[in-house]
């Protein structure tokens, strides 16, 4: 195990991210929180687009429902936070899995648009569905109280995100080393050969996007904790693109790579403050020269440069080993002669 | 043992088969052969789920197959070497094969399989761990071979597996596919080399214009003036 392989580096992160509550003020406490959000948004789009090979642009609008999921239950029927998230989290991946049925008939550019209409349709209800979403002005949520913890409300919302990040980052990490892991990348790789070797498309394409739903919700319903306040324009194309970058930048086909492309990406967004007005023009010109000069992201650029680090799709030391325990429960009537 | 009658597949308002009736028996090899666009890959597709025919039947072991899903064809026991090879290039070896089983959940089973496939073919032991997709082009087949082989069918549909060796290689893959025979497997083998069709097939059906233009033995293709006419314009 080399010094600065992955696994290191990422228990790094993790111990540092554990205790820089203590060492920031308030509104870096919030851009921390902000970028283990869209870790979680990463590692589910990650899922869906560089391991399952999806081109799918509604992340930002599962991310959204998550949102509006959360506050709106809470506004709308009195549900504490501690129901409305989970239940957020649950409608957004139901939604994932719903749209994951056009993404059978239809792949590629295709997808692309189809998937994209719907973000624009998510954003019109959002927008004209006054009566339920309160239109573009967005609505104000309740704060969030951990009440028999002694802990201010972005101090526990941040080790929340922390906990969820880390269980689901483990999550994800396992899945992906798993024959589950492995089916999906056959499916990115050669659709026809994966159907006609028997792996079926339909249940691999919804876990796919069913989990980017399940890991966007998540997101959708801490950040609409940590604003208080959830309004449609946090939700939109500009949304999606941020998150396809951080993808782009971390690394396709990487779990890690979505956490340090997450990192990345906030914290470049936030130094780009300084320079007021060129901000777009300089976040754009920076993921251009990312695309030309490191096109593997940077987990391609740290396979290249760090040895010891991988991005194996089995887990360690099981080698081949096929795993019973993450495989779906076979299907009735599978049995064979 | 796989028994197509009357089997009709259209692309929209294109027929590619009209009306296609042949036998693959139990234990066999047989070979369909057609020039380019006679719907020798649309007949194959059809065979593993792919494409769903307008009508006719397919039944394999007396079962009827036809309208499966294409995990439904595997799972019944019939599975494809597709054309170009078709493996996931950034995988390893060892997950190309282990997937071939994707419809099985028989660990043990799936093990022993995949120590007979690294048996079958001792060069993909050494590359086990590399990427299929730096392999040769011959490797690369076996690597196909094999996977299909995980699957555990009774019966192998092999699309144009000479297509793209070299030509040393392609008498490597007659072996081959004579000893998959040997060992139980029935073989539907689709072919444009006519001299690979002849050296393993017992039987031989030639597709012209989405019908079946001849059947018979395949030993004689080779010395027969009218077969070698339809199907390849000499």
């Amino acid at each position: 195990m080399n010094l600065f392989g992955r696994r290191n580096v990422l228990l790094a992160l993790f111990a540092l991210a554990a205790i820089a509550p203590h060492f920031v003020n308030t509104y870096h406490l919030f851009v921390c929180n902000l970028i283990l959000v869209y870790v979680l948004l990463s590692i589910g789009l990650n899922i869906l687009v560089g391991y399952a090979g999806q081109l799918a642009f509604a992340n930002a609008a599962m991310f959204g429902i998550g949102a509006y999921g959360t506050g709106l239950l809470q506004v709308h029927f009195g549900l504490p936070f501690w129901l409305a998230f989970p239940l957020g989290a649950v409608i957004a991946t139901s939604v994932g899995l719903a749209i994951s049925l056009p993404a059978l008939r239809v792949s590629g550019l295709y997808l692309a648009l189809s998937s994209l209409a719907f973000a624009q349709f998510t954003q019109w209800v959002f927008l004209h569905w006054e009566k339920v979403t309160f239109g573009a002005g967005g609505f104000k949520t309740p704060t969030v109280s951990f009440a028999p913890l002694p802990v201010s409300k972005p101090i526990g919302l941040y080790y929340l995100t922390l906990i969820l990040a880390a269980v689901l980052f483990l999550l994800a990490q396992n899945l992906v080393r798993s024959r589950i892991g492995r089916a999906f990348v056959a499916v990115r790789d050669g659709e026809v050969a994966a159907e006609s070797l028997g792996i079926d498309l339909l249940r691999y394409k919804a876990l796919a996007f069913g989990l980017s739903g399940f890991y966007a919700g998540i997101a959708g319903g801490i950040y609409s904790a940590m604003l208080n306040f959830v309004s449609p324009e946090g939700y939109d194309l500009f949304q999606m693109v941020l998150q396809k970058a951080m993808v782009v930048v971390g690394g396709l086909g990487s779990v890690a790579g979505s956490v340090l492309g997450a990192g990345a990406i906030v914290a470049l967004l936030e130094a780009l403050r300084e320079v007021k007005g060129i901000q777009e023009i300089a976040f754009g010109a920076i993921l251009v020269v990312f695309i030309l000069f490191m096109p593997g992201g940077l987990v391609g650029f740290l396979k290249r440069k760090v040895p010891g680090w991988e991005e194996p799709l089995h887990r360690k030391g099981a080698g081949s080993a096929p795993a019973p325990a993450a495989a779906p429960a076979p299907a009735a009537g599978e049995a064979r002669p | 043992m796989l028994d197509i009658r009357h089997l009709k597949v259209a692309y929209g308002i294109t027929e590619v088969l009209r009306d296609v009736s042949f036998q693959v028996p139990a234990g066999s090899i047989v070979a369909l052969l057609g020039g380019n666009g006679s719907g020798k890959t649309t007949m194959l597709n059809t065979l593993t789920g792919l494409v769903r025919p307008v009508s006719g039947s397919i039944t394999f072991e007396g079962a009827e197959c036809a309208g499966l899903p294409p995990h439904g064809f595997v799972r019944r026991g019939i599975c494809q070497v597709p054309q170009g090879r078709e493996v996931w290039p950034s995988m390893s070896v060892n997950d190309n094969l282990e997937l071939g089983a994707a419809t099985r959940r028989d660990w043990a089973g799936i093990r022993s399989d995949l120590d007979e496939v690294y048996a079958m073919f001792p060069k993909l032991t050494v590359h086990r761990r590399r990427q299929a997709g730096s392999l040769s082009g011959g490797e690369q087949q076996m690597v196909a071979i094999g996977r299909a082989l995980m699957a555990r069918p009774r019966c192998l549909l092999m699309d144009e597996p000479s297509a793209g060796l070299a030509p040393a290689i392609v008498g490597d893959m007659v072996d081959t596919i004579l000893a998959l025979n040997r060992r139980g497997l029935t073989i539907l083998l689709v072919e444009q080399n006519i001299g690979v069709a002849a050296a393993v097939a017992e039987y031989a059906h030639i597709l012209q214009g989405g019908e079946i233009a001849f059947s018979g033995p395949a030993a004689g293709l080779i010395d027969n003036p009218a077969v070698l006419r339809s199907y390849l314009g000499r």
